[in-house]
């Protein structure tokens, strides 16, 4: 006889419905699963068999297809074990089957019954749609998120006994309060001195603009970068629930008490592999570290240790803000709006042209092509950032700013940003820039010689002036750009020579 | 960019050319230096047994006596053995035809464009390849060489050089290689950008200006049409466009370790003053430094610190007798020239800043220094900063690089920096 289960399957970062039909009849006894399911998928059957033993349910000897559609979709990973041992169950006439409707089962078992968390579980749980999902008791606050109305169970047979209204529904986690206070990011407090460093850092997180940091090992371009997630302002309501979203479906997802309200920092490795990196793998399509970084920063340290092809491989969703993956039998946009921060050594002694550089010109023109021109030009920032001499170290300078002030200053500049439709003045272009920023006459001076001398193209005009609208935000300024801001982007871009190597 | 004049070939061919006779000698001359392993002493040795196209005859024959393959340098005795197969896959004529079809001009010891200069040398070049205008040899010639492994005061060193020198309108004769070289032309190349009506100038009173300045001349070890390391390959072009690329290799030859040796003593050759920027105790530069003496040529090293290696070779030199060279103006009077009146110097009229753009360029060096640190300094915020980086680049005296700034100009009779 035949029976339906609802279930839900993954694919990049978006849940997919799955309808789980199990049919078993006379015949020789045989257990097949259909319907492009992977490797763990397939292995169900045995999870199954053993579960609904342990749990002292019937497994009949019959022949027993099960088929999970629609089946063009390719399902990956265990999440669909419950609903196979329910379907089975109806099917084999030991639970009726109207007891499943309205329900979605998103959960994995284990030989002894036991009902396990799977990746994942919030965008499966938005795949259930108009049904009720059902989720392993460790999943419960994570689906909660997204559907207040889920149901839990910890055993395949406590879950058969709340379906049969036998046992009441066990209680997802009390929601555990982790402090509400801002978790603990390094406070821009902590900075001693690089006056210009702490601006670029307003400047980047106010406008969105990518980072590049030269420098010297040990000049702190890590302690830089970790400071600017602390400046993005609080995630919203739609920008949280995307953000959390991937976080679930690459099973990063640490807190699952509640969705991530500040903006993700991701800073991979440089042997990082390009499917870690953007996302993808043949079946399950997991977001890659770009997705991960979406809504927050990406820092690439050691930018020139990373492969030539992995760097390029980042232009594309630099522009568009998705990353399109696809394989032979699936693909999927995950997002990828990301800050770039990137931290490279001059060159691979790292001492740079002004020490007691030990490089040979080979090595650093080597070093120096892995950065190829387009992927420098989406850097609106340059900086340079050595060792601040001890008077500042020792702090015999007044402190800067903290972290909260200048967050306050960057959140009112990206309001302003709004307004002209944008999230970000990175993403004001051509026509929108023009009218978003008009040129003062002394601004429209400086840049016009900076043209004709040949140190600036068009493009990179356009970029300092979108830099120069995001300082007029920063400085609560209306109007026309002036020419100061102008001169403050012209002292803070990157430069084809941005690594400070002459000839 | 500059038309071919008198001496550079014409895409006529041979035909085309008013001295018939000479299109021959030096067709089958330029076959000879194709052989492999063919160098100039080889050459000289091979034309003792008669004209060149005598010499090509025996040679596709295989009729080259032992005795005479004996006198060979070792690399041409080698490869001796091969030449009558590879002679015969050759079609002298046809070869030259090409050659001046892409602008590669061919000069033998004999021919009336062949360089003054080289003619009463020790070893003069039989025959040479040359792209570009040889009448770039005509101004005062100063070698400005060094190490490949320069550091970024090397590199500035020879930038300077290369652009004051040529400003002063002095041939810079280098070799195209990696480091040294390469910033000694750039700065030559940059020159003529300069004078080509760039905006720079336009502080220069021109009744000032001396004389045009000169094109750079690059002698290189491999083939004219593929000079130095692929990374110089813009580089060469520019070289072609405002001066000239000589070598003694055919188009096409790979450099071989022995033609750079070979390639110094035309350098040393052609300069009267050779100038080493940055060199380790043994190197390539060295090696030109022997040649120069050979030659009595006055050789001038630059300074550099005691414990940089790049510079062990240059302050050894100096410890030996050699002259100081501090800049341009050490260089032209060891020339025996005079800076006044023949500099187009770059300083002339520029208006002097005031405010925060003096107190900005009065500790600005030659030396790029980041934006963070003059803001340190001089405690500056980056809105005043910037502004007056922007005075000082309105004005020509500095420029900004990305994240750095750098002076480019000097004040009128002030100390360097």
């Amino acid at each position: 006889m035949l029976a339906i289960a609802h279930s839900a399957t993954l694919i990049g970062a978006r849940g997919y419905p799955v309808r789980v039909e199990a049919h078993v009849s006379d015949g020789l006894p045989s257990f097949a699963i259909v319907g492009l399911p992977d490797a763990s998928c397939r292995e169900s059957r045995d999870r199954v068999r053993a579960a609904l033993l342990s749990s002292k349910f019937v497994v009949k000897q019959a022949r027993t297809t099960v088929n999970l559609a629609p089946t063009h979709l390719r399902k990956a990973g265990a999440g669909l074990d419950v609903a196979i041992a329910l379907a089975l169950m109806v099917a084999t006439g030991q639970l009726d089957a109207e007891l499943l409707d309205g329900h979605a089962f998103i959960g994995e078992l284990g030989l002894d019954g036991s009902m396990r968390p799977v990746i994942g579980t919030l965008p499966l749980c938005e795949a259930a749609g108009d049904l009720r999902p059902v989720v392993a008791h460790a999943d419960a606050a994570e689906a909660a998120l997204v559907r207040p109305d889920a149901r839990c169970a910890r055993t395949l047979s406590e879950l058969v006994g709340a379906l049969r209204g036998d046992l009441p529904w066990p209680d997802g986690e009390p929601r555990r309060s982790h402090g509400s206070g801002p978790p603990d990011e390094p406070d821009l407090g902590d900075v001693q001195g690089q006056t210009v460093a702490r601006r670029a850092l307003e400047v980047a997180a106010a406008g969105g603009h990518h980072l590049l940091m030269v420098g010297p090992p040990g000049g702190g371009k890590t302690m830089l970068a970790e400071r600017l997630p602390g400046l993005l302002p609080d995630l919203t309501d739609q920008a949280a629930l995307d953000v959390s979203r991937v976080h679930s479906a690459a099973g990063a997802l640490e807190d699952t008490s509640r969705l991530l309200r500040r903006p993700p920092m991701r800073a991979p490795h440089h042997t990082a592999s390009m499917v870690a990196l953007v996302g993808g793998g043949s079946t399950v399509l997991r977001p890659g570290e770009i997705s991960l970084a979406s809504g927050g920063v990406l820092f690439l340290d050691e930018l020139g240790e990373f492969p030539a092809a992995h760097l390029d491989a980042l232009r594309q969703p630099l522009e568009s803000g998705v990353v399109r993956v696809a394989r032979a039998h699936v693909g999927a946009s995950l997002p990828a709006r990301f800050l770039l921060v990137a931290a490279t050594n001059p060159c691979p002694c790292g001492v740079g042209p002004f020490g007691p550089c030990r490089c040979s010109a080979a090595q650093i023109q080597r070093y120096q092509r892995r950065l190829s021109g387009p992927l420098l030009d989406r850097f609106d920032l340059g900086l340079w950032v050595d060792p601040p001499p001890a008077s500042d170290v020792l702090g015999q300078r007044s402190a800067g700013e903290s972290t909260a002030v200048v967050r306050d200053r960057v959140a009112r500049a990206r309001e302003r940003a709004r307004g002209r439709g944008v999230s970000a003045n990175r993403q004001l272009r051509g026509e929108a820039l023009e009218r978003a920023a008009p040129l003062s006459a002394e601004a429209l001076a400086v840049l016009r010689d900076h043209l004709a001398a040949g140190r600036l193209t068009m493009r990179g005009a356009q970029r300092i002036r979108a830099v120069a609208l995001t300082l007029m935000d920063l400085d609560g300024l209306d109007g026309p750009l002036d020419a100061e801001r102008v001169q403050v982007a012209l002292s803070m871009r990157t430069h084809a020579q941005a690594l400070g190597v002459a000839a | 960019m500059t038309p071919p004049r008198r001496l550079s070939p014409t895409p006529d061919g041979p035909d085309a050319d008013p001295d018939d006779r000479s299109v021959p000698l030096e067709a089958y001359l330029g076959a000879l230096a194709t052989l492999d392993g063919m160098g100039s002493a080889s050459l000289r040795t091979l034309l003792s047994l008669g004209s060149p196209s005598e010499v090509w005859e025996r040679i596709c024959r295989g009729s080259v006596d032992a005795r005479l393959r004996n006198a060979l340098a070792p690399v041409a005795r080698d490869a001796s053995g091969g030449w009558a197969a590879q002679a015969r896959s050759v079609d002298p004529v046809a070869l030259w035809t090409r050659w001046r079809s892409r602008g590669i001009g061919v000069v033998s010891i004999g021919s009336p464009s062949y360089p003054a200069c080289l003619l009463d040398d020790l070893d003069p070049p039989v025959l040479l390849f040359h792209r570009g205008d040889l009448d770039a040899l005509a101004h005062p010639r100063v070698a400005v060489i060094g190490t490949r492994r320069a550091t970024g005061y090397g590199r500035r060193v020879a930038h300077e050089l290369g652009l004051d020198l040529a400003s002063a309108g002095v041939c810079v004769v280098s070799g195209l290689a990696l480091g040294i070289d390469a910033a000694a032309h750039n700065g030559a190349v940059a020159a003529s950008d300069r004078a080509l009506g760039s905006t720079v100038e336009t502080h220069v009173d021109p009744s000032v200006s001396g004389p045009t300045q000169a094109g750079p001349v690059a002698v290189v070890g491999g083939g004219v049409d593929a000079p130095g390391p692929s990374t110089n390959a813009a580089l060469a072009r520019r070289v072609v466009d405002v001066g000239a690329v000589l070598s003694e290799a055919p188009p096409g030859t790979r450099p071989a370790p022995w033609r750079f040796p070979v390639r110094n003593r035309i350098l040393a050759a052609l300069a009267p003053v050779v100038v080493v920027v940055e060199s380790a105790e043994r190197g390539g530069s060295m090696l030109t430094v022997e040649q120069a003496q050979l030659r009595d040529r006055t050789v001038l090293a630059v300074p550099g610190p005691v414990d940089s290696p790049a510079s062990a070779g240059t302050n050894a030199l100096i410890s030996e007798g050699a002259l100081v060279c501090r800049g341009a103006d050490d260089v032209v009077s060891a020339l025996g020239l005079s800076l006044e009146g023949v500099a187009n110097s770059p300083v002339a009229n520029r208006p002097e800043p005031d405010g925060d753009a003096a107190s900005v360029l009065a500790v600005l060096g030659f030396t790029p220094v980041s934006i963070e640190s003059l803001s340190r300094d001089l405690d500056l915020d980056l809105g005043r900063l910037s502004v007056a980086l922007g005075r000082l680049e309105a004005l020509g005296w500095a420029e900004r690089r990305g994240p750095f700034v750098e002076r480019v100009a000097r004040s009128d009779g002030g100390p360097r920096r």
